[in-house]
């Protein structure tokens, strides 16, 4: 058989998958595109080509900035403290104690829930009037007052925050914990018997195995955080005064809420173009990391 | 240049028993080998004078000094692992240097150190590799040269050969006694490499079940092996074994009507199981002894021996005779043994008899 027939017979293969590939992706990103360089909304036909109208208002506006601004910051905070709360929950449940392999199925159930009620559990926690928190916090003393975490711009995002890493920290944990059981015993004898103290065991034997896995944690976890929607629209609809509205919620209320399909199209290729540009970067860093570790 | 003291060790996890009481006394400079199958406790004993696993009962002492409870770094210890154990992302040279950067031995006298020691080992040019850049026996060497450079009291080997193959195994043995030989340090070396042992050791404790079989000189060990298991596990192509029988002070090779005086038998009952040992190359074709009819079965030239398995009696003895002996596959044979090359062990306590 020729090589330009099983190439041929290749694509024949894939053509169906392909052709579906395009209607439900390949199409609608093609008509997004065109959207955001017209004045369209979301019911009614057409709208007029405005050139790159969408694009120059978007990225002047302050509620763009604001955006980008809380998705970063959220992004940011939320991914360090599930990296470091995870490393250290896989460090601790490495460690040999009774009652182990029960800590470790308990550990993956914040993550095994789905986000919306995730998101509606940490609303009652938070809730200013019978919400578990307030009353936990005025108990001990350190609050005179019950408060209205979710209903403050001041507290809004770390409580936010704090949701969202609870909810994913486990990964982060489980991701270490594959990692750290593959580090082999022998080495860390050696280091042992070297002199080494429970700070250089971590520095030079554990997280050259650790940097590996952990990029890839690293990776999936900033993208996401970077597109985050669902926990935010369920807590605070990105509420109060605009304080949680990070970019995924901004294109949902420019394109939903307020109908401009034109600009909110304009306005998600940019997040796109950001996440892309994040994988893509990331990509590389794994690249390299696998590339030393070899 | 120190003494260990291996005194009474017992280690048992749960209900399992993995070492039932170890006696060992090491002069300063001697090489002892602990031999033994997988499973047998002897790199848990090693483990345990590393400090690397605690024993349930004993003491281990070094120069006298307890050292049971004691941290590994402040044992004084150095030890080399079967799988090299190097630091992945370290160079060569901090590798080697490691254990005295943890001891916070300045740059200059680290350098130093580590310089001299890839010198002795030959590996000046590997300094600035990361260890996935070197081959097993490059790698075996930097780990050899992170034990030696610290100079420490008692150098620990867990199988360090087993990973590398055949031709190269045998320079890194060469290469070990020479090492010991200048740095006359006490090691405990652990194998189950019966010709490692036989050439590194001054001394063997063959190990089986937790407990020691036989401790002594490769020497002793080879020409008095004090047990069947010793007998059998030291020398390759391993003792043949026939099933005999005492008979009025005499030992009655079963199936062949031969019956031998051998001396220190005489205080065995009449009728008690015996296991006559011969090893292979005390089975001659010619010359004085016993002689036994044989028919060869199989024929193998090694190079410099021709191995031949005959029967004997409706029972197997391997002998090896010199390559230039004409014997093919068929052949009738008399194959002689002198009766002082006999080792004689009680068939059902498996001790030596003569």
């Amino acid at each position: 058989m020729s090589s330009t027939w099983m190439t041929t017979r290749a694509w024949l293969l894939m053509l169906p998958l392909l052709a579906i590939m395009i209607a439900v992706i390949g199409w609608p990103m093609a008509d997004t595109v065109r959207l955001s360089f017209t004045d369209a909304k979301l019911v009614g036909l057409g709208g007029r080509f405005v050139g790159f109208d969408n694009y120059v208002k978007m990225l002047t506006s302050g509620n763009f900035q604001r955006a980008l601004y809380a998705t970063t910051w959220f992004a940011v905070v939320s991914v360090t403290a599930e990296m470091v709360i995870g490393v250290l929950a896989a460090l601790l449940l490495n460690q040999r104690f009774y009652g182990r392999a029960v800590l470790r199925a308990l550990l993956i159930l914040p993550w095994a829930l789905p986000t919306v009620v995730n998101a509606t559990l940490w609303r009652l926690i938070y809730n200013p009037e019978y919400g578990a928190l307030n009353a936990a916090l005025t108990q001990i003393g350190l609050l005179d007052s019950y408060r209205s975490w979710l209903g403050e711009p001041g507290t809004a995002m770390t409580a936010l925050i704090l949701a969202d890493c609870w909810k994913n920290f486990p990964l982060v944990a489980l991701i270490a914990l594959a990692a750290l059981q593959a580090v082999p015993r022998d080495i860390t004898s050696a280091a042992l018997v070297d002199g080494a103290g429970p700070f250089a065991r971590f520095r030079f034997v554990v997280l050259p195995y650790l940097a590996g896995p952990l990029m890839v944690a690293l990776v999936l976890r900033t993208i996401e955080a970077f597109k985050v929607f669902d926990i935010i629209w369920v807590m605070t609809r990105g509420g109060p005064a605009n304080s949680t509205r990070t970019l995924s919620i901004l294109v949902y209320q420019e394109a939903f809420s307020f109908q401009r399909a034109g600009s909110g199209a304009s306005l998600a290729l940019v997040v796109t173009l950001i996440v892309t540009v994040l994988a893509v970067g990331y990509g590389l860093l794994v690249r390299r990391a696998a590339g030393s570790a070899a | 240049m120190s003494t260990l003291t291996i005194d009474a060790i017992r280690k048992s996890y749960g209900a399992i028993e993995t070492l039932k009481g170890i006696n060992i006394d090491l002069a300063s400079g001697e090489f002892l080998v602990l031999l033994g199958a997988s499973g047998c406790g002897k790199s848990t004993l090693l483990n345990i004078i590393a400090g690397l696993a605690e024993p349930t009962s004993g003491d281990i002492r070094i120069d006298g000094r307890s050292i049971v409870g004691m941290h590994p770094k402040d044992r004084d210890i150095a030890m080399v692992f079967q799988s090299y154990a190097l630091y992945p992302n370290l160079t060569v040279h901090r590798n080697i240097g490691f254990g005295l950067e943890m001891r916070k031995v300045g740059a200059a006298e680290r350098d130093r150190a580590v310089h001299e020691t890839a010198r002795l080992l030959q590996i000046e040019t590997l300094l600035e590799r990361k260890p996935a850049q070197l081959s097993g026996g490059q790698r075996q060497r930097v780990a050899i040269g992170r034990a030696l450079v610290r100079n420490p009291k008692i150098f620990l080997f867990d199988e360090p050969l087993s990973n590398l193959d055949a031709k190269l195994r045998m320079e890194m043995r060469t290469e070990l006694k020479r090492l010991h030989q200048l740095t006359k340090t006490t090691v405990v070396y652990v194998t189950h490499d019966q010709i490692e042992a036989m050439t590194l050791a001054t001394r063997i404790a063959v190990m089986r079940n937790g407990r020691i079989e036989q401790l002594g000189t490769p020497e002793e060990i080879y020409n008095r092996p004090a047990t069947l298991y010793v007998a059998t596990f030291v020398g390759a192509p391993p003792m043949n074994l026939l099933a005999a029988t005492a008979q009025a002070g005499r030992v009655t090779v079963d199936g062949t009507g031969i019956a031998l005086a051998l001396p220190g038998l005489e205080a065995v009952p009449a009728g008690r199981r015996l296991v006559l040992g011969v090893r292979p190359e005390a089975v001659g074709q010619a010359g004085e002894g016993i002689g036994f009819s044989a028919r060869c079965e199989v024929a193998e030239l090694t190079g410099p021996e021709r191995i031949v398995t005959a029967s004997v009696g409706g029972q197997r003895i391997v002998a090896a005779l010199p390559a230039a002996a004409r014997v093919e596959a068929g052949d009738d044979v008399t194959l002689h043994v002198d009766p002082a090359s006999f080792h004689v062990f009680d068939a059902e306590t498996e001790a030596r008899l003569n």
